[in-house]
């Protein structure tokens, strides 16, 4: 069992979750706060690494994030080194890779409460921020817990993004499931199974949490 | 009938489309009580939505006059949240994540500004009794306490200017509104807030004894005191009562 990678995922899946959440937050509620064309050209494009091959968003990362572009050099030029194969590399990578599991749930919660609960609260005086905090996020905070695990979940599982643009280094890039292609490379099958084993747990442990609470706040609705 | 002449303390001009209906409407309210009365689909709603900036504000002018006599237009410049009114929508928007005590102190814990107001939140819950209910969820009530809850939190909008009730007693048995409306008109009073509401029940006109503007059809097809105006509609549902 190779635990450095395992830690090394944990982080990554923990960092990118916490991050991503927070970016997701308003993006969420602006595209479900209307219907013009903008939004949908954006909810398009946070859809986009659901359909595209990890490794074409990876080489696109890659690339961009390189010394050939202006926003890859602006990078180097702040931490004095590019963003690939470092630890910051793959978190960005898994941020825009995991980016449709942590919009998804969140637009469809804030969009699923009730607008007239949001007209009647803005009458009865209350601002868009006391609104989003008092009623939306209360009201969808399922939709938190669903994009958070899914969020995590996907990151645990991710190889192509990785893989592309962090390289495969033992401790700063390599995580569990790399582990497990370098250990079937290696004819390892022992080994990998473990590793594998570990995933498999890991991931069904998350959607469990997110059906046996998404089915509690059903009941809970109901009763 | 001779009226008192009192100065209008809001204006509502509607020129345009809101829905099915095309509004034309030019309305000064001056009385403390002022109803619009209309059978259902006359646009009674869709006028307090208006005023609530809930539509947009093309082809609409909302405006509030102060002590002084002077008026300031709300409709293009001031948001919905900043036009100090009070609201209770037809079927009760309750929140449904927070007690009936938590729902009625929502406005005021909503005011940046606002002191200490539980003395208001206690008084619109004892006003509309409820108080027994206060630590309940909305779901746990039935529809008369609902709108119950929501009437009480519309009384506890710290420093409201204007009060919208839209069909404040539906669900609500006679006998508690009975019992309601002299309470509700002298807290009114008391605080000096104008109340628009809106209704299609003959009956409570008269027993508010409020200025009634009859819409039809998105426009105004009669205004002035409740006994003279609906005068005709009372005649007419006597005769109904009366043949049956």
């Amino acid at each position: 069992m190779d635990f450095p990678a395992l830690g090394l995922t944990l982080r990554l899946a923990c960092l990118t979750t916490l991050l991503l959440l927070l970016l997701a937050m308003p993006l969420a509620a602006w595209i479900a706060s209307g219907q013009s064309a903008g939004r949908r050209v954006a909810q398009a494009a946070v859809a986009l690494p659901l359909i595209l091959p990890p490794t074409v968003l990876g080489f696109y990362m890659l690339m961009g994030l390189g010394p050939a572009t202006a926003l890859g050099r602006t990078i180097i030029r702040c931490f004095g080194h590019p963003l690939a194969f470092t630890f910051p590399g793959i978190v960005l990578g898994s941020m825009v890779y995991s980016l449709p599991f942590a919009v998804q749930p969140l637009v469809t919660g804030f969009a699923s409460v009730d607008r007239s609960l949001l007209e009647t609260a803005s009458v009865l005086g209350a601002g868009p921020w006391t609104i989003f905090r008092r009623i939306v996020l209360p009201l969808s905070r399922t939709s938190f817990l669903t994009a958070a695990v899914l969020t995590f979940a996907h990151t645990v599982g991710e190889f192509g993004v990785v893989l592309m643009i962090g390289g495969d280094i033992p401790g700063v890039t390599r995580t569990l499931s790399i582990s497990i292609f370098d250990q079937v490379q290696e004819l390892n099958y022992a080994a990998a199974n473990r590793t594998a084993l570990w995933l498999v747990v890991l991931s069904f442990a998350a959607l469990l949490i997110v059906y046996t609470r998404g089915h509690r706040s059903q009941g809970a609705e109901l009763g | 009938m001779a009226t008192l002449q009192r100065a209008p303390h809001h204006r509502l001009a509607v020129h345009r489309q809101l829905g099915p209906l095309r509004f034309d409407v030019n309305l000064e309210f001056s009385a403390p009580w002022t109803l619009i009365f209309g059978p259902s689909g006359s646009g009674k709603s869709s006028l307090l939505r208006a005023i609530c900036g809930l539509s947009g504000h093309a082809g609409t002018e909302f405006a509030r006059s102060n002590a002084e006599g002077q008026w300031s237009v709300l409709s293009s410049s001031v948001a919905t949240h900043l036009r100090s009114l009070s609201y209770a929508p037809q079927s009760p928007t309750l929140f449904p994540h927070l007690t009936v005590r938590e729902n009625v102190a929502f406005p005021s814990q909503s005011h940046a500004k606002a002191p200490n107001h539980t003395l208001l939140v206690e008084q619109a819950l004892e006003l509309f009794e409820v108080t027994g209910h206060a630590d309940r969820l909305p779901s746990k009530l039935s529809g008369g306490e609902r709108q119950r809850v929501n009437l009480a939190r519309a009384f506890a909008v710290p420093e409201a200017k204007l009060m919208l009730l839209d069909e404040p007693f539906s669900g609500v048995d006679r006998a508690m509104r009975d019992a309601l409306l002299p309470r509700m008109q002298a807290w009114l009073q008391q605080h000096q807030i104008p109340v628009i509401s809106v209704s299609h029940d003959v009956d409570e006109a008269l027993l508010l004894r409020a200025e009634v503007v009859v819409l039809a059809q998105g426009s105004v097809v009669n205004q002035g005191p409740a006994s003279e105006v609906l005068n005709e509609e009372w005649a007419r549902m006597l005769k109904i009562l009366g043949s049956v």
